[in-house]
């Protein structure tokens, strides 16, 4: 009987130790909290924040422990090549710091950026393909604006037209950190040579080019718009870059703030007018039908000689077949720009823009070395060498002020070069847009009038309809 | 991303994970050992058992408030030991306060005093609570909702009472404390009130709570002994309960409640959620209902159907047994059901209608091909082998699966050689019947070879009387001499004449021509799944006592009348149980639409639009009501198949 009070005895303390123990869970993150802050507070960022705010954040998602301080950055970003040099990069900034940066790439981040923000569970930072989700990120309070310092040297280090994309109501948020060109066409130009082709000036010139191109019996194009989760964006791209060229910036501007529904007649034979261009002889497929088509599988087509033109994005260079060569060299590859009509020569790009969910020092800090020339020319050697150093294209651009050009081969600071002199640049619309129809109905409908289910009328008036 | 598979992040990271499971489960057989020895003391120490459960009731229930913050104060800058010094001493506390209570009416049998020493001792500790409540927690009493919740919540409580004929008095005391709390508590905002408000908020529940308790008898020999023996089932049950609860009853709940909400949860919407999925062409879009009637496979069905049922009629006039399963007038009516099905939905369009078609078309051939492999692998040669290979696919995974088919299905450039299975086979077929070389003589004898067989298996059933074998025999003679005609003299497969009027080769897009390419789609789902039938139903068929078999042929029944009279009938409740199981599994069928199309060219179902509804849109009130339409539609096959389980249990 005594043993078994014993036992008893035994198993209450046992009992109250587990509850202590659960109990000590709560306490430890306090004190981990307080870590972070005497971190923050001791490390040498001479921001004096207001701690009291960031103790929310830093409940959600920090990793600080132990006094070091760690960064995670996440991003749609990928790629070996991609992933790799930001990390590389990040790590060595984190290194001279004193901070522990992580990257991680996820070919889900619309999905899962989502889930963790609405988790309570949202990384440091995080890079943004698309402003538009940016701005309702930071409309809903999920992101923070950046802090004085990293404001600074983003309007230092960045032009206003870029800066404008991560700036929501008046209040900077975004950092760029890449810059994409979209209004570029790629072809061989040995093998134009060869047929006695030229590179069109003119957008009559270019239309001329396919359809003489078509009459020689060959396929002028190659299209693909199939790309996972995203199928359709590369139709999304056709469509502004055209609508650019036919109905000029100001109506672009219109369209993209929904200022004029998206079944205006002017943007419905724009996406009519793209898709008179795919007809079949123009186009060269090589899953057999354009939605089918993966975009990265245009690169080997283009090469093989299946189709003589690609438009695609600066960035296409990565999806060349191993070993391409750039410049005007036999079975070299290069490019031109996407003829005008109104010879205004709009430039379409695109970016990345990094934000935080939080307002540590650290974060703030990391933010503000994004957005350096430092930053660009570190990840585009280390991307380059990635890709296999030499002549080959890293893929990556940036529209930082202050680089080195001597980082980019000639190809790419031509790009660099059309994209400072232009003087109409305009953002990837469907980036822009509500992610319902940026990422959302425009591919999808899109998709379904490229595939020939609806019309293009249809596809506009589908996608009116969601928007939100 | 990097090099090494586990890298020392990595590793720590495993073993954090393994101590955090040895502690989970030892902690959980602590607790469950413990609770066990608790109330081995009912019966041999009343006194005893109530100090410790007194004890434990108290540290968990002021635990619970303290850890949660609810509870003041909390010092700013404590270090650890400190905090968890003030974690504990309330609950300790409050521990011993419970536990001197309970050991009091534990050797108390006076009524009276016991309702005076609960009803007290519940109001002050309630109150206390109420005064140390935390600023932040603290409620502004609303007195209508107060009221009206504890009215309408005891009035519930002792109408049930009374319904089951009990006293109502102690239920309606539980059900105001209830209604109070969630009155004082759970209507305002928290964080406005003072501490009195919040001492009245907190003191009445305890008072009834204490009442209640007070109303009780002290438990005589036979009560504890009724005590020791039900809390054993609750000693198991309650846990299970509570995980239930907690991942599957309150997410259920909270889902139905977003959906009424809209795309932030912010505003009730209602009914604007479900009013919207199917107002939304994409999916719901049943406006070409018209051309029903004049599609192919509905025409064909109709006809087919119309001379099933003929036979049928007839037959049952002649012998009394026309439609009977097996029977000539059987596989007419099969074919006919699933060309107009095929029909009705390959014209209705949208997500719901495609969700539709999935559960029909996967359940039907998966359960039909797994029985079919099943009854004719079974006794024969290589059976085991046989039905290994058919159940492989299930080993695979959908993600894998659907690759793996999305190359099979992969069109090429018509200038290009195939490179998916599929199109390779349909090109070089067109290639074979529009040409004049070899395989296209051999091509021309063989089809035609093959309508000579189907000729003559019609007229052997005619001599040798077995009409019943006739209809399907012609069915497939009509289907084989189309074929050899187009391949003769138009063609067959994948070729067309192109504008010069030349024959040049043409692929099938499988994955993007709708709507059939919903079917490819569940081609995938059919190859997995008929390996599953198959096992379940070869199971049964070999569990049918051989008696029976044996019985019926020594009475002269042929094959086939063994298996659709006695063996079909033996492994009905089988067949029931697999073709819940693939509804409940194709409902929620998703992975394969998402890896194949991703929802595009028509091929969208309810579990795929509801992630991207929730997850890419941040829409959660569409998302959250795509959620309860598909359970909603999963909930009746559900109940039919617990039903069945308890029955047969």
């Amino acid at each position: 009987m005594k043993s078994r009070f014993l036992k008893l005895l035994a198993l209450l303390f046992a009992f109250t130790l587990i509850a202590a123990a659960c109990g000590d869970d709560d306490g430890e993150s306090t004190t981990g909290d307080d870590a972070a802050d005497a971190a923050d507070d001791g490390g040498d960022m001479a921001d004096d924040g207001d701690m009291a705010d960031d103790g929310d954040m830093a409940d959600g998602g920090d990793d600080m422990a132990d006094g070091d301080v760690s960064i995670t950055v996440t991003g749609p970003e990928r790629d070996e090549s991609e992933a790799g040099a930001i990390q590389e990069v990040l790590g060595a900034w984190g290194d001279e710091n004193g901070i522990e940066v992580t990257y991680l790439g996820s070919a889900d981040w619309e999905a899962e950026i989502n889930v963790q923000v609405e988790g309570g569970n949202p990384p440091d930072i995080s890079i943004f393909p698309q402003p538009g989700k940016l701005a309702d990120f930071a409309r809903a309070g999920h992101v923070v604006p950046l802090n004085d310092e990293a404001a600074a040297a983003t309007a230092a280090n960045w032009s206003e037209a870029w800066t404008v994309f991560g700036n929501v109501d008046g209040v900077q948020y975004g950092v760029p950190v890449k810059a994409d060109l979209k209004s570029l066409v790629w072809y061989q130009p040995a093998r134009f040579a060869a047929n006695g082709y030229e590179v069109p000036e003119t957008f009559d010139e270019f239309t001329a080019l396919v359809d003489q191109i078509a009459a020689d019996g060959n396929r002028p194009l190659c299209v693909g718009i199939e790309s996972g989760q995203a199928t359709g964006w590369p139709f999304t791209d056709w469509v502004e870059d055209m609508l650019l060229r036919q109905h000029g910036p100001d109506v672009y501007d219109q369209w993209v703030a929904h200022e004029i529904p998206f079944n205006d007649e002017r943007i419905v034979s724009t996406m009519q007018a793209v898709l008179d261009l795919w007809t079949e002889d123009n186009v060269f497929a090589s899953s057999g039908s354009i939605a089918a088509t993966a975009f990265q599988d245009n690169g080997q087509p283009l090469v093989d000689g299946d189709c003589f033109m690609h438009r695609q994005a600066s960035f296409f260079s990565a999806f060349m077949p191993e070993g391409t060569a750039f410049g005007d060299g036999e079975g070299e590859v290069n490019v031109f720009y996407f003829p005008d009509i109104n010879g205004d020569r709009p430039v379409l790009g695109a970016g990345t823009l990094a934000a935080a969910f939080n307002d540590n020092d650290a974060t703030m800090a990391l933010l503000a070395y994004l957005s350096t020339p430092d930053y660009a020319e570190a990840r585009q050697i280390a991307q380059a060498t990635r890709k296999g150093g030499g002549a080959t294209l890293s893929g990556f651009l940036s529209a930082a002020q202050g680089q080195d050009p001597s980082v980019y081969q000639p190809l790419e600071q031509s790009f660099l070069n059309v994209l400072e002199t232009a003087a109409i640049v305009r953002f990837d619309a469907s980036d822009l847009m509500p992610p319902d129809v940026g990422a959302g109905t425009f591919w999808t409908e899109g998709t379904s009038a490229v595939n020939g289910d609806i019309t293009a009328q249809e596809a506009a008036d589908r996608i009116e309809a969601s928007w939100p | 991303m990097q090099g090494a598979i586990l890298s020392g992040d990595d590793l720590s990271k495993i073993i954090s994970t393994l101590v955090l499971i040895v502690v989970a489960v030892g902690a959980s057989a602590i607790l469950w050992i413990g609770v066990n020895l608790l109330f081995n003391q009912v019966r041999t120490s009343w006194t005893r058992f109530n100090a410790l459960a007194g004890y434990a009731v108290g540290f968990l229930l002021l635990l619970l408030l303290q850890g949660n913050r609810l509870l003041k104060p909390h010092g700013p800058d404590a270090d650890s030991i400190t905090r968890l010094g003030e974690l504990l001493w309330t609950p300790l506390l409050g521990a011993l306060i419970f536990s001197a209570l309970a050991v009091i009416l534990a050797n108390n049998d006076d009524q009276a005093q016991r309702l005076w020493i609960t009803s007290g001792s519940g109001l002050l500790l309630g109150g206390f609570i109420g005064i140390r409540l935390a600023e932040d927690a603290r409620p502004e009493l609303e007195i209508l909702p107060l009221l009206l919740s504890t009215i309408v919540i005891a009035a519930l409580s002792a109408g049930v009472a009374l319904l089951r004929s009990r006293n109502p008095v102690p239920a309606a005391l539980i059900g105001a404390a209830l209604g109070w709390l969630i009155g004082g508590f759970g209507v305002p905002e928290l964080g406005d009130g003072s501490a009195v408000e919040s001492a009245i908020a907190a003191a009445v529940p305890g008072l009834a709570f204490g009442a209640r308790i007070g109303l009780s008898k002290n438990a005589d020999v036979a009560g504890r002994a009724r005590i020791d023996a039900k809390s054993r089932g609750a000693i198991f049950l309650v846990p299970a309960l509570f995980f239930v609860t907690v991942s599957l009853i309150a997410p259920t709940l909270t889902t139905i409640w977003l959906s009424l909400k809209d795309e932030d949860s912010v505003d009730f919407v209602w009914f604007e959620n479900y009013g919207s999925v199917f107002t939304d062409v994409n999916s719901f879009d049943v406006g070409d209902w018209t051309n029903i009637f004049t599609s192919l496979l509905f025409i064909l069905g109709v006809l087919i159907g119309l001379g099933g049922l003929a036979i049928g009629l007839v037959l049952r006039k002649r012998t009394g047994d026309g439609f009977s399963a097996g029977g000539p007038a059987f596989a007419p009516l099969m074919i006919a059901m699933v060309m107009i099905v095929f029909g009705v939905l390959s014209v209705l369009r949208g997500t719901i209608m495609n969700n539709l078609w999935w559960v029909f078309t996967v359940t039907v051939f998966s359960t039909g091909l797994g029985l079919a492999i099943a009854v004719l692998a079974d006794r024969a040669k290589l059976e085991s082998v046989a039905k290994s290979i058919i159940f492989m696919p299930m080993a695979i995974s959908l993600v894998g699966a659907s690759i793996i088919w999305r190359l099979v299905y992969v069109a090429r450039d018509t200038s290009k050689s195939q490179t998916g299975l599929m199109n390779a086979v349909w090109v070089e077929l067109g290639r074979w019947s529009t040409g004049s070389g070899i395989p296209t003589v051999l091509g021309t004898v063989l089809v035609w070879v093959l309508v000579a067989l189907g000729v003559a298996s019609i007229s052997r059933s005619l001599t040798s009387r077995a009409y019943d074998k006739v209809p399907l025999r012609a069915l497939a003679t009509i289907v084989l001499l189309w074929i050899a005609y187009r391949f003769t003299f138009d063609g067959i497969g994948g070729f067309r004449t192109n504008s010069a009027g030349e024959t040049v080769s043409d692929t099938i897009f499988f994955v993007q021509d709708q709507p059939f390419n919903n079917v490819w789609l569940m081609v995938i789902l059919i190859w997995i799944q008929t390996g599953f039938a198959m096992v379940i139903m070869s199971a049964a068929i070999k569990a049918v006592p051989t008696e029976l078999i044996e019985a019926a042929k020594v009475d002269g029944a042929t094959e086939s009348q063994v298996f659709w009279r006695v063996t079909l009938p033996q492994i009905r409740t089988t067949i029931g149980v697999v073709v819940t199981t693939l509804i409940v599994l194709v409902m929620k069928v998703y992975d394969i639409v998402k890896v194949v199309t991703n929802g595009n060219f028509g091929s969208q179902v309810l579990a795929n639009d509801m992630f991207e509804e929730a997850f890419l849109f941040s829409n959660t009130g569409v998302g959250a009501a795509l959620a309860v339409i598909l359970f909603v539609s999963v909930l009746p096959v559900m109940v039919l198949n617990i039903r069945r389980m308890q029955r047969e249990a």
